[in-house]
């Protein structure tokens, strides 16, 4: 299955969660948006990527 | 103390975090220099991005967190940044920030007040970037921002206080505090800043830039700290001709 991660194509299956900590990520400092749409935390792990899935993994950095 | 967005702070002087060469220097500047208010922004981390570090992790847990809505092109770009920042942060304070040219930087002042007018009812402390003008000072006020913060001057110019003849009638019309953000190059222009009766001032560049950050906002902290004081005291008139300090009688003769 093929989905898009922050503009880079990548075979994977699963939820969220399981994206974001594939990818050695702190799931406690990222926000996920899928499609544009922000989905909330509690329901990462319940929210299975599907083909042609464009997901956003985003979070803090320095800003003014 | 002042109070400010629902908080009270002690500190006169926010600090954004872009451009810092280690993210440890926030702690530095927090217990070292006072600063209460850091701003941060919103980016993709992770596959393909430069950013690696979460800059959260860095910033102590009693400081306040403003969210800056940078690198949106309109008003929902921009409530959509603030969305996800009170996902990840408990901080309400949202710093909107709409460009859609990066020549200058200047804020559209259009998309500006339409997601301002959003995030107010979606229950934010609203801080707009914007030009000093007052009818849109006023107009934002009405919708309940918290505070403006017109520019001093062009984003990271460092040429100060620009356009003073158009802040200090938004410092006096309005009964919100303006936080003078951008520009601000130098301790000097802060200082200037504060006399004229800003609440704050926002400062990244001139800090984060410079040989020694942790040093440049301590001297930022005194000099916002001196000009709030003079401020409060009453900056005297000028006037066209010397006006002697000493007695002009009795002088000693020959």
């Amino acid at each position: 299955m093929l989905i898009r991660v922050n503009d880079k194509e990548m075979e994977f299956c699963g939820n969220i969660l399981e994206l974001v900590l594939s990818l050695n990520l702190n799931p406690k400092t990222c926000a996920v948006l899928v499609n544009g749409e922000i989905v909330k935390k509690d329901d990462w792990e319940s929210f299975v990527l599907k083909d042609g899935d464009y997901v956003e993994i985003v979070s803090f950095v320095g800003g003014g | 103390m002042f109070e400010i967005g629902g908080k009270r702070l002690k500190s006169r002087l926010f600090v954004g975090t872009g451009k810092l060469p280690d993210y440890s220097l926030i702690e530095k500047m927090y217990y070292e220099a006072g600063i209460e208010v850091f701003a941060v922004a919103v980016r993709r981390i992770g596959p393909n991005t430069k950013h690696t570090k979460n800059v959260l992790e860095y910033i102590p847990k009693d400081a306040t967190i403003m969210v800056n809505t940078s690198g949106a092109q309109d008003h929902k770009e921009a409530v959509k940044i603030a969305m996800i920042g009170r996902e990840l942060t408990d901080s309400d304070w949202v710093k909107v920030e709409i460009e859609k040219d990066t020549k200058y930087l200047f804020p559209d002042s259009f998309e500006t007040l339409k997601a301002c007018e959003i995030l107010v009812k979606e229950g934010f402390k609203v801080f707009p970037y914007i030009y000093p003008d007052l009818n849109l000072a006023k107009e934002l006020e009405q919708i309940g921002v918290e505070a403006v913060m017109p520019l001093g001057s062009p984003i990271g110019t460092n040429k100060g206080i620009g356009c003073e003849v158009l802040l200090k009638p938004i410092i006096n019309e309005i009964k919100i505090p303006v936080i003078i953000d951008a520009g601000i190059g130098r301790p000097s222009h802060a200082a200037q800043a504060m006399e004229m009766g800003a609440e704050a001032v926002l400062i990244n560049t001139a800090i984060a830039t410079s040989a020694d950050p942790l040093k440049m906002a301590i001297a930022f902290a005194k000099a916002v700290e001196a000009g709030r004081l003079a401020f409060e005291v009453g900056i005297l008139k000028e006037y066209e001709y010397a006006q002697a300090s000493s007695p002009l009688e009795d002088f000693i003769s020959g």
